[in-house]
This record gives structure tokens, C-alpha cells and sequence, in this order.
């Protein structure tokens, strides 16, 4: 029977596989998309690490962030701003981040495969592996799957978004749904997660027993994923049904509000944080609307400072917690945009030389990693890409990118691009 | 009448620039470039050959203004700085130079009817004018929230009209800095995701001082954005809006810049998604343009030669956008141009 009350993305997860997996590479080895490497659940427990991976969907521009050239054919109008670390600069439109310089590392050295944002976001957040027939999981459900959910009962990756939510299990690719995204579209929890006044304790223990027993009848015979994804849903609910003060904004002050920004990506941010202090392993907060093949100049510079303000809060909040040096930040999009200023005075997709930001877990603090000529059209030193970074991350959060394989049903899959390696100035 | 104008001829040039002005003695045509540079020709010359630039400045050049008496020319850039130029000397330099006037990108500068003073707008929210003899602060017009993208006086000099990134367009009296009034241009601002999209891209007054342009477009979308160009006229007494002009679609987006004339011919360019641009010249009763056309690629400015007959529109060389790598045939990266379009009112 359907449920008409029932959304797509209730029907996966299952939390008992999820915090087997990560207890243990015992129960993945033998299952879908397990490890063949036993000991990295175990070391990790060691000390528990996170990701704050943030999207620029649609490709901030390198020269108005993170390498500007000002005052070259392509520079655009901005100027670049001294940083908090003696020699780095970034463009003026960050000026909040540039006093956080000396917690980041910002990569110049970018150089990737794809100028299109159909393919081009799912191959840059699967690490553009080697074609193997397969889908790779993109690097949330990686670390989901990697570093397993903790003890919060939350999802292990959740992401917070403009606009809809729900379960996003394309994600996960052949790691199976139940490692896909949780999303919370507009800073919400999903719909209905307030039981009804109507309902009593008594009544919702005994709909979840009938509903434990035909998942239980559903599932003979079937593969076991999908009425274990079909559980750990219901589960992830009922912790979330008790974790509804994340979502509080009026419980926040206004003047931490303010700090983060009255918009879409300060709201976001906000949230994210408060996810990563609640325990959640990896939280994607995603802005959209940074595709300025139009009006570039004037568009970043409405664009930047929201991201410029929301993103230093959430680098000095992590810190100040005592929290960055186990929290992986990443802020970055599909792509950059060509220095060439197209007759619109906007930017397209460019991606053979741009630039990200990374900091915290692993990470080395204060370093420009990687260089491009003069004019930024071209990557000056060795070219870095997004596998390069995968194994790098991989190797910050603890996880040997080499050693490690995914268990596909028996095929064993590296983690990264086996023929990419780790950046190692970048890491500590 | 003009209602057709004949092309006389394009002058190529090797980078982007962004408004291109006439002096007021006829001999030269100006352009602020993307490298800090101001570009410079002689128009009596034979094929108006390019002269020496004026050099020294920083970023994006886009304002640009001549004394109406003296052969001075003021000029600003996107880093802040205010300089003062002869324009007509053989190797230029500057009479003055104000290194901050703004704190970043100046958008716009207008120089008063009487020639004493040149005022300046930029995205520090500030208007200012300055001493065009010295370049030494006179007022400052404090009011703005906002990026605050372009400026002009009326014809009688009491009063310096500017307007920023949210339509709103703000009358100032000179002498007090106290702003009289505002005219609702809100229409040609829209907020998308996070974006603020839209603004005033150009102002402009008649000679009469009756009637207000206001240019910019109507967004429907950020990013890459889309936008119908319109101008807005409103009755500079009363603040009264009395005509709305929509000049395109929405792939159309900006009226970049105008001229608004004593006959009340508005002359207006558009600069699109690449490829896009216009040159319009419409009436402001008048349902359809008495002329468009759409042949150059986004024109971003026109200017008016003293002769009344000429004008020059900067346009934007074909094939101008494209993702990813492009490269010539020595293997360099390719830039863009701005070919300069001379036309002639028959």
C-alpha cells in the first residue's frame, strides 16, 4: 500500500546499515559498495572528522575571488586587498575572508576536464574518476559511506539548499541510496515532521510496529538495501523529529543572523554550522546563481560580499569553537569563468585554470598553493585536478586514498583517480 | 531627417572600452579602456588616427567628462582615483589628481554647466563633487544605500540627479547636498537568489531640463542575466513618471547609455546577451522606434559629435563569448574588442 503521505525520499536508508558500515568495514566488505580496506572505520574513530563542502553553483569567477589580476586585459575592474598572511592577496571583494586568510589554503593551480554545468558539476563532486562502467558516488556520499554517520543518529550527509528538499539518492551512485543527500531546501526540515496534536505516542509506536512488520514481509525475498533504506528513513525522521531545534532560526540571535547575512547563503551557512555541531559527518550548503556570462562585474559585486560574509563567520566560528581543525572546509564550483569578458560584460565557463579554498582538517593554514600566468588565463606551475584533490581531502580526513577501495559486488574500485596523487604541500 | 543614419565607418580597435565621448571642440573622441588607460583619436586627422592614450590610471576607465569651456577633461577609474587632464596636448598629463576621491570603483562623473565643478558617484555609496580648477573637495551628497552607478546635472546647475543600483534616483541641490526628491525607478531592479540585478545604467536630462531619462532594464533573471531595456521619462519638476519605453526583450537587457534631445528623440544603445545590441531611436508617444536597428553586437555607448550630425556607437566585436579554450593561430589566448561605429545623420 502507498502511502500518499509518503515522499520520494522516504524510501531509502537504512540507519542500522549505515552505522554498521561505519562501526565497520566488516558488514560493507561483505555488502554493496564496502570497503576492502577493514581499518579505516577504525582508525577514524580515533577522532571524529567532518566536511563543510560548499557550492558555488554555475562557477564564481577566480579573478573576482581567490587570483585576481588587477589592472591586466582581464583583470576586470576590482582591485586585489592584502590578507591576513604577509604577501597573499585576494580580490577586494573579500575582504571579511582575506582577515581569515591565515586559516586557508587557496588552490590557483586548477585545472579540470569539463566546461558544461550539466555534466560538469557530477564530474567535478564524483572526483571525475576513470571511466570504470560505473557511477562513482559524489564525495558526499563518499565521506558519508568513508567516515559513517557518529553517534548523532543524524544522516551522515545532509544537504542544505535554496528551494526543495528531499532525498537525494543519485547521489550515492553504486554505493546504493542509502548514502544519498538529505536534502533541506530553504533551511527546512522535511515536510510533516511535526507529529499531529491528534496523534498520540500510543498510536504512532504501534504504526511504526505495522509499519516495521510489512517492511519486514516486503522484504523476503528482495534484496536487503531497500527495506533497510526503507527503515533507516523512518529512523533518521524520528531523530530528526527530536533535533527540530536545528532548524529554530528565532532561537539564533539576531546578531549572529546578521553575522552570517539576511539571505539564502547566510541562512545556509548558519544551518550548516549548527549541523556540524549537532554531529552531522558532511554538510553541502549550496548557493545557486553564480553563472554571470551577464553583467559579471556588477553581478559579483552583489554576489561576493554574501559570500564573503557567510563564509569568514563559518571559518571563524569553526575555529573559535575549537572545531576547524577536525572539520574539512571547501568552498568551490564546477568550474571558474574565462578571463575573456564577452560582450555581455559577463564571463563563461573556463575551467582550465581556477581556484578554490579549502581549510581545517589537515589542511595547511596561510599557503597559496599553485599559479597562473599573468593575465590568469593559463595555469603557471603544475596543473591540479579534481583528482588531485580528492586524494588530498581523502588523505586530510585520514582516509589513505591509495590503499582504500570501494567493494562494488566483489569489483574493487580505488576512491580517487589512480592516476592523480596528493597535493602534499597542501596538507599539514 | 535622421530616421535612417548612414554608417561612415568603423574604427578597430585592439581591446574593450567602455564609454567613448566627443570633445566639445569636435577635434577628439575619448574612450575609457579595461587596462587604465584612456584612448584617444584626432578626428580631423585623415582616417583618424589614434593619438597617444592618457596613461596613469588603474582598472576599468568609465567616467568620463569634458569642462564645457576649457579643453579639460576629467576622468575616473574603478580603483578610486579622479584625475584632470588637457586633453589636447601632444604628450598629456595630468593637471590634477585626486588619488581617493572613492573608495573603489567610480561608475560616473558629470561636470557642472558652469565648469566649476565635476561630480563623481561609485560603489562606495557616495556622491561627491570636487573643484575642477584644483580638484579639491566641495560636497559631499550623503543618502545612498546602495551602489550608486550614474550622475548628472540639470542644465541650470542647481541640481546633481543620481542614481544607484536599486532605482532609486535621488535629486540633490547642489549648494545645500540636501536631496529635494527621489524618482521611483524601482521597476528596473530585481532581486534573484542572491543577487541584486538591475539598476540605474544611465541618466540623462534635456536641454530644457523638462524631462528626466531614466535608462536601464527591467530584470527578469540574474546570472546570466536577462533584462527588457527600457528608459523611464519623468517630469523633472514634479517627479512625475510620464513615459515608459521597453525597447527589446528580455535577451536585450540594458540600455547602456542615451541621449536625450532637444527635439525629444530619445537615442538610446542596448548590450544583450552576447550578440545582442541595438540602436534605437524612438519618440516617446510613439508606439514603435522611428528607427532600430540590431546589426552590431552590444553597443555599450553613443556619443554625439558637436556637429549634431555624426554620432559613434561602441560596440562589441561577433563571436565575443564561448566556454572554454580558444585560441589563435599562434596558440595565444584571444581577447575582445570594441569597434568604434561611426554614423552620419542624413
Amino acid at each position: 500500500m502507498t502511502n500518499p503521505r509518503c515522499k520520494t525520499w522516504e524510501h531509502h536508508l537504512s540507519r542500522r546499515h549505515l552505522l554498521g558500515a561505519a562501526a565497520g568495514a566488516t558488514l560493507g566488505a561483505a555488502g554493496l559498495g564496502g570497503l576492502l580496506h577493514p581499518a579505516v572505520a577504525g582508525e577514524l574513530k580515533q577522532k571524529r572528522k567532518q566536511v563543510l563542502f560548499i557550492w558555488i553553483d554555475g562557477g564564481m569567477s577566480q579573478l573576482e575571488s581567490w587570483d585576481p589580476k588587477p589592472n591586466t586585459r582581464f583583470g576586470g575592474p576590482f582591485r586585489a586587498i592584502s590578507t591576513s598572511v604577509p604577501g597573499i592577496q585576494l580580490s577586494e571583494l573579500l575582504p571579511q575572508t582575506a582577515r581569515q586568510m591565515h586559516h586557508l589554503a587557496v588552490v590557483r593551480s586548477l585545472h579540470t576536464q569539463d566546461n558544461s554545468h550539466s555534466a560538469g558539476v557530477a564530474r567535478i563532486q564524483r572526483g571525475d574518476p576513470k571511466d570504470r562502467g560505473v557511477t562513482y558516488p559524489y564525495f558526499g556520499s563518499a565521506v558519508a559511506r568513508l567516515l559513517g554517520p557518529g553517534n548523532s543518529g543524524l544522516p551522515p550527509y545532509v544537504w542544505v539548499k535554496p528551494g526543495s528538499g528531499g532525498f537525494k539518492h543519485q547521489d550515492a551512485g553504486f554505493l546504493g541510496p542509502q548514502y544519498g543527500a538529505l536534502a533541506f531546501g530553504d533551511g527546512q526540515p522535511p515536510e510533516n515532521l511535526v507529529k499531529r496534536n491528534a496523534v498520540s505516542d500510543q498510536d504512532l509506536e504501534d504504526r511504526d510496529r505495522l509499519r516495521r512488520s510489512l517492511n519486514q514481509r516486503y522484504a523476503v525475498g528482495r534484496p536487503p538495501r531497500n527495506s533497510e533504506a526503507n527503515d533507516y528513513v523512518f529512523d533518521v525522521a524520528q531523530t530528526l523529529m527530536q533535533r527540530r531545534d536545528l532548524f529554530d532560526m528565532e532561537s539564533i540571535t539576531a546578531r549572529e543572523r546578521d553575522r552570517y547575512g539576511r539571505n539564502d547563503l547566510g541562512r545556509d551557512m548558519l544551518l550548516g554550522r549548527r549541523m556540524l555541531e549537532a554531529g552531522v559527518t558532511f554538510v553541502k550548503v549550496n548557493s545557486y546563481g553564480w553563472d554571470t556570462h551577464g553583467d559579471n562585474f556588477n553581478g559579483h559585486a552583489s554576489l561576493m560580499p554574501k559570500f564573503d560574509q557567510a563564509f569568514a563567520a563559518v571559518i571563524e566560528d569553526l575555529h573559535q569553537r575549537g572545531m576547524l581543525d577536525d572539520v574539512l572546509v571547501i568552498a568551490m564550483s564546477e568550474f571558474g569563468r574565462t578571463p575573456r569578458i564577452n560582450g555581455h560584460v559577463g564571463r563563461d565557463h573556463w575551467p582550465e585554470a581556477w581556484s578554490l579554498a579549502m581549510a581545517g582538517c589537515g589542511i595547511q593554514k596561510g599557503l597559496v598553493i599553485g599559479k597562473t600566468n599573468d593575465t590568469g588565463t593559463f595555469v603557471d606551475s603544475e596543473e591540479h585536478d579534481i583528482g588531485h584533490l580528492f586524494h588530498t581531502w581523502f588523505r586530510a580526513l585520514g582516509i589513505d586514498p591509495v590503499k582504500t577501495e570501494y567493494n562494488n559486488d566483489g569489483q574493487p574500485l580505488p576512491i580517487a583517480h589512480d592516476d592523480c596523487h596528493v597535493i602534499q604541500e597542501a596538507l599539514i | 531627417m535622421m530616421l535612417d543614419p548612414q554608417e561612415l565607418g568603423v574604427v578597430e580597435t585592439d581591446r574593450q572600452v567602455h564609454a567613448a565621448r566627443c570633445s566639445p571642440c569636435g577635434q577628439y573622441l575619448f574612450a575609457g579602456g579595461f587596462e587604465g588607460e584612456v584612448r584617444r583619436w584626432d578626428l580631423d586627422g585623415e582616417d583618424s588616427p589614434e593619438l597617444q592614450p592618457l596613461a596613469g590610471h588603474h582598472g576599468w576607465v568609465q567616467g568620463l567628462a569634458f569642462h564645457p569651456t576649457e579643453k579639460r577633461l576629467f576622468t575616473a577609474d574603478s580603483w578610486g582615483e579622479l584625475r584632470c587632464w588637457d586633453y589636447a596636448a601632444d604628450e598629456p598629463a595630468p593637471c590634477w589628481i585626486q588619488e581617493s576621491a572613492h573608495d573603489g570603483w567610480i561608475r560616473c562623473l558629470a561636470v557642472s554647466p558652469d565648469g566649476k565643478l565635476v561630480a563623481s558617484c561609485g560603489r562606495d555609496r557616495r556622491v561627491r563633487n570636487w573643484s575642477t580648477v584644483d580638484g579639491k573637495p566641495q560636497y559631499e551628497y550623503t543618502g545612498h544605500e546602495h551602489d550608486v552607478y550614474n550622475l548628472t546635472f540639470s542644465p541650470d546647475g542647481k541640481f546633481l540627479v543620481s542614481g544607484d543600483d536599486r532605482g532609486v534616483v535621488k535629486k540633490w541641490n547642489v549648494l545645500t547636498a540636501e536631496c529635494e526628491s527621489e524618482f521611483d525607478a524601482s521597476s528596473l531592479y530585481a532581486y534573484h537568489r542572491i543577487q541584486d540585478v538591475g539598476g540605474v545604467r544611465v541618466l540623462a536630462l534635456d536641454a530644457a531640463g523638462k524631462t528626466l531619462a531614466v535608462g536601464g532594464g527591467k530584470p527578469s533573471r540574474g546570472g546570466t542575466v536577462q533584462a527588457v531595456p527600457t528608459v523611464l521619462l519623468f517630469d523633472f519638476a514634479t517627479g512625475e513618471l510620464q513615459h515608459t519605453l521597453e525597447l527589446g526583450k528580455p535577451q536585450d537587457c540594458y540600455v547602456h547609455d542615451l541621449v536625450l534631445r532637444p527635439d525629444n528623440l530619445v537615442i538610446a544603445v542596448t548590450s544583450g546577451t552576447p550578440g545582442n545590441g541595438q540602436i534605437i531611436f524612438q519618440r516617446p508617444t510613439d508606439e514603435e522606434p522611428l528607427f532600430r536597428s540590431n546589426k552590431l553586437a552590444n553597443c555599450h555607448s553613443i556619443a554625439l559629435h558637436p556637429d549634431g550630425r555624426r554620432f559613434v556607437v561602441v560596440a562589441t566585436n561577433k563571436g565575443s563569448n564561448g566556454n572554454g579554450r580558444r585560441l589563435d593561430a599562434d596558440g595565444n589566448y584571444i581577447g575582445n574588442s570594441s569597434p568604434l561605429h561611426w554614423f552620419e545623420l542624413t
